[in-house]
Order: structure tokens, then C-alpha cells, then sequence
């Protein structure tokens, strides 16, 4: 019984994660122009990746954050679940396999996978027939998310590093 | 739940089912046979409140940084406020005079005063949290008389249309989002055409040949021709008439209505064919 309420607990905290970081997300991009630059929900799913190192909770992750996302926003349900999924996985399986405990290491893996999230999106809005039609600044755009995001995910790992350090 | 996450199964499988998944939605959408718009309108309404409460969080913070203690300017800028007025006043007086007047030619003609159709105030309460998105979140839904198509506009002209709603909330694709095209008229010459949104802060105009006539400064009009916004609302300025690229010139417009700074939205949510504002003279 004991058991149970924890597992409850644990996904009640994730949920809640989750959904806070949409809706911060959409609140400070609307409040704050320059949070317009940032995808908290893409750094929460590299961030459980790493941290969790567990492909099967990262990838219900991943998807649960994209289908929130995809609900706020004007493109098809399922484009930010599909990317988010994929990412999620990915950041896992990179999290348990190599040491991305090095802040470098995490600087350019968040850089990397804000470029392929953008990639995937762009890719399924093709395919969708929602692609954006001037293409003009997309890569540009992709490279200064990539940088902010980088930023505000050395802060947030930094952090996570100081708690689970005082924690033990 | 807890076998499900410590599953011994490849991961891989899960992963394939989430992709599968994501994968049949999309396509749901694409195909006119299925309706998945309940997925959005189910997940809206969860995530609205949260929003809701968020925003009126952070507002409650603005108003006490404003209103009690970011008060330095207010006596110079009451007495100017004042000033303003005065000169407000008197011109509105002269307004109503000219009003009187047109209503009076309006009878000796024949013509009805067109009204504008019923609208219901809405607050801004999110933006897309997507990367690049164009859209924004509004704290009034299908309980208020929204739904999908519903025009948004301000004072300064049109915000966009409304993509989806659950029963308090909606989701608006602005005019500048890549998605959304709207038909025009150019208020001096009466040209016809499409403006599409780029995806950034302007709108761009399309199918524009060397054939025309359209300059820099023109002021753009909605032309009620694509069905969805009302006729004779402000939709902006031509920016740059730039060099012809392929077949057509690439015209950039900046629309009327500032996107970064708004709080208050007009929804209409039953417009009548043309609105008598900005129609030419």
C-alpha cells in the first residue's frame, strides 16, 4: 500500500513538473520577449533524460510534455510529442551510456538536440502541409534557441547538481 | 504503473509505440475522416486553469510594482495627462458634430449605419510555448460564444482567428503565424490580394507580379473575401515593395496591431458582413 502511494506520488510530481513548465513556458514567452528564445519543455525532457538514464520513463516523458505543448500551440497534435519522444529517448539512452556529467558535454548535447528538435518539427510540418513558409531565418532561429537553451540548462543541471550533492 | 517503468522489455518497444502513437495523430489530423480536435480541446481545458492561476499570479505582482511602488513619474505625467485631455475634449466635440453630420447625409442617402457585430472582451493569459510559435491562449471559450473562426481583434485592428476552444479557454493563431492568410484591399487603390503571415513580426503579401501599383506607406484593409474575417478592419502598412524574386515581388507589411503588448482582445463572435471602420471614403 505503501508502495503504491509512493509510485502515485512520484508520477503526481512528474505530471505537475510537466505541466508547470508549459504553462511557465507560455506565460514568460508572453510576459518576457526574450523567452520566446527558450524551450523549457525540451530542456525538462533532455534534463529527465539525463538525470533518470531510463529510456522507458524519458520516453512517456517526452511524449506527455510535446502533447501538452502541441496543445497550446497552432501546429498538429503529435509534432512536439513525436520530437519530444524521440529526444527524450535519445538524452536516456546518451544519459546511461556516456558521462554527460561534464557541463561541456551537456552545453552541446542541449545545442544539439534544440537543432534536431527543430529539424523533426520543421520535417513533420512538411509532411503535415504546416510548414512554415519563409524558411529564411528557421536556421538562425534553431541556433539562438540552441544557445539559450544551452544556457538555461547549465543553470538548471547546476542546480540539480548542488541539491542531490547536499542531498548525500 | 511501476512495471510499466521498470519494464525488463526493451526500450526500444516502448519507444515505438509512443512513435506510433504521436505518428497516427498526426495523420488523424491530416485525413478528413477522423475528429481528434477533442485530444486538443481535452488537454486545453486542463492546462487552461493552471495558465489562468499562473497569470494571475504574475499580474498581481506587476500591479503592485506599478500601482504602489514604480510611482516616481505619476505627478508629471498627471499634469500632462491633463493637458491632453483638455485638448482631447475639444476635439471630440468637434467629432460629434461631424458625426451629426454624416448621420444626417446617412438619412438624406438612404443608407442604414452598419453596426459592428457582437463582441465579447477577452484577457491574454499565455503565448505558444512552442519554438518560433505564433499563437496565443485567451480565458474565454465555447461558454462564451467562441469557437472556431471567431475573428480577434483590437482598437488597432486584427489580431488573428481562433483555432480551437474547449469550454473557457481558446487558442488564437495570429495573423504574422505562417499558417494564417488573410484576403486585403489596399484603402487608397481598391487592389485585391493575400497576405500571409512569415512566422516573425511581419505579414507578406503574395502572387504580387511587377504589374501593380502598390507603394510603401499604403495602408492595408480586410477584404471579407476569405470568409473568415469581417470586411474594412485594419490589418496594416507596406513596409518595402522589395525586387521581384522568381515570378513575383516580395512585399513585406507591418501589421497595425502591436503583438508584443497585448492585453485585452475583442472577439466576434457574430460579425456582420463589412464593418464600417476604415472603409474608404
Amino acid at each position: 500500500m505503501k508502495e503504491r502511494i509512493t509510485t502515485y506520488g512520484l508520477i503526481g510530481k512528474f505530471a505537475l513538473s510537466l505541466i508547470a513548465v508549459v504553462v511557465i513556458q507560455g506565460i514568460l514567452a508572453y510576459r518576457i520577449r526574450v523567452f520566446e528564445y527558450f524551450d523549457m519543455p525540451l530542456i525538462l525532457s533532455i534534463y529527465y533524460g539525463f538525470t533518470l538514464g531510463r529510456p522507458v520513463p524519458s520516453v512517456i516523458i517526452g511524449t506527455s510534455i510535446g502533447l501538452l505543448q502541441d496543445s497550446l500551440s497552432g501546429v498538429p497534435m503529435g509534432t512536439n510529442g513525436f520530437s519530444k519522444t524521440l529526444i527524450g529517448y535519445l538524452a536516456a539512452t546518451a544519459g546511461s551510456k556516456f558521462d554527460v556529467d561534464l557541463p561541456v558535454t551537456r552545453a552541446i548535447a542541449i545545442f544539439l538536440f534544440t537543432v534536431g528538435d527543430g529539424f523533426i518539427i520543421s520535417l513533420l510540418g512538411l509532411m503535415t502541409g504546416f510548414a512554415a513558409n519563409s524558411s529564411y531565418d528557421l536556421l538562425w532561429k534553431w541556433i539562438v534557441t540552441g544557445v539559450f537553451n544551452a544556457f538555461l540548462g547549465m543553470l538548471m543541471f547546476g542546480y540539480h547538481d548542488r541539491v542531490t550533492h547536499a542531498a548525500s | 504503473m511501476r512495471t510499466v517503468i521498470d519494464s525488463k522489455k526493451p526500450a526500444w518497444i516502448t519507444l515505438a509505440v509512443a512513435l506510433v502513437f504521436n505518428t497516427l495523430l498526426l495523420s488523424a489530423q491530416t485525413s478528413k475522416h477522423f475528429d481528434t480536435s477533442f485530444v486538443r480541446v481535452w488537454l486545453l481545458a486542463s492546462l487552461g486553469p493552471f495558465e489562468k492561476l499562473v497569470d494571475a499570479g504574475v499580474e498581481g505582482v506587476e500591479n503592485i510594482w506599478t500601482g504602489y511602488i514604480d510611482l516616481i513619474h505619476v505627478h508629471r505625467d498627471n499634469e500632462k495627462l491633463l493637458a491632453e485631455n483638455g485638448q482631447l475634449r475639444m476635439e471630440l466635440s468637434q467629432k460629434s458634430e461631424d458625426a451629426l453630420e454624416i448621420a444626417r447625409l446617412r438619412q438624406l442617402m438612404d443608407l442604414r449605419a452598419r453596426p459592428i457585430g457582437k463582441t465579447v472582451v477577452a484577457r491574454v493569459i499565455g503565448k505558444d510555448p512552442s519554438q518560433g510559435g505564433q499563437n496565443m491562449t485567451i480565458d474565454k471559450g465555447t461558454k462564451s460564444g467562441i469557437g472556431r473562426d471567431v475573428t480577434i481583434l483590437t482598437s488597432d485592428g486584427v489580431v488573428g482567428r481562433v483555432i480551437s476552444s474547449s469550454d473557457y479557454f481558446s487558442v488564437v493563431q495570429l495573423i504574422t503565424d505562417s499558417q494564417s492568410a488573410v484576403g486585403f484591399i489596399v484603402r487608397s487603390s481598391r487592389r485585391l490580394g493575400i497576405l500571409k503571415g512569415t512566422g516573425g513580426a511581419e505579414l507578406e503579401m503574395v502572387y504580387i507580379d511587377d504589374d501593380n501599383d502598390i507603394k510603401q506607406g499604403d495602408e492595408l484593409i480586410t477584404s471579407g473575401q476569405d470568409q473568415i474575417y469581417p470586411k474594412g478592419i485594419s490589418l496594416g502598412t507596406v513596409l518595402s515593395v522589395g525586387p521581384r524574386q522568381g515570378n513575383f515581388k516580395i512585399v513585406r507589411i507591418r501589421p497595425s496591431v502591436n503583438f508584443g503588448h497585448l492585453e485585452e482582445v475583442l472577439c466576434m463572435t457574430d460579425h456582420l458582413p463589412e464593418v464600417p471602420t476604415g472603409q474608404a471614403p
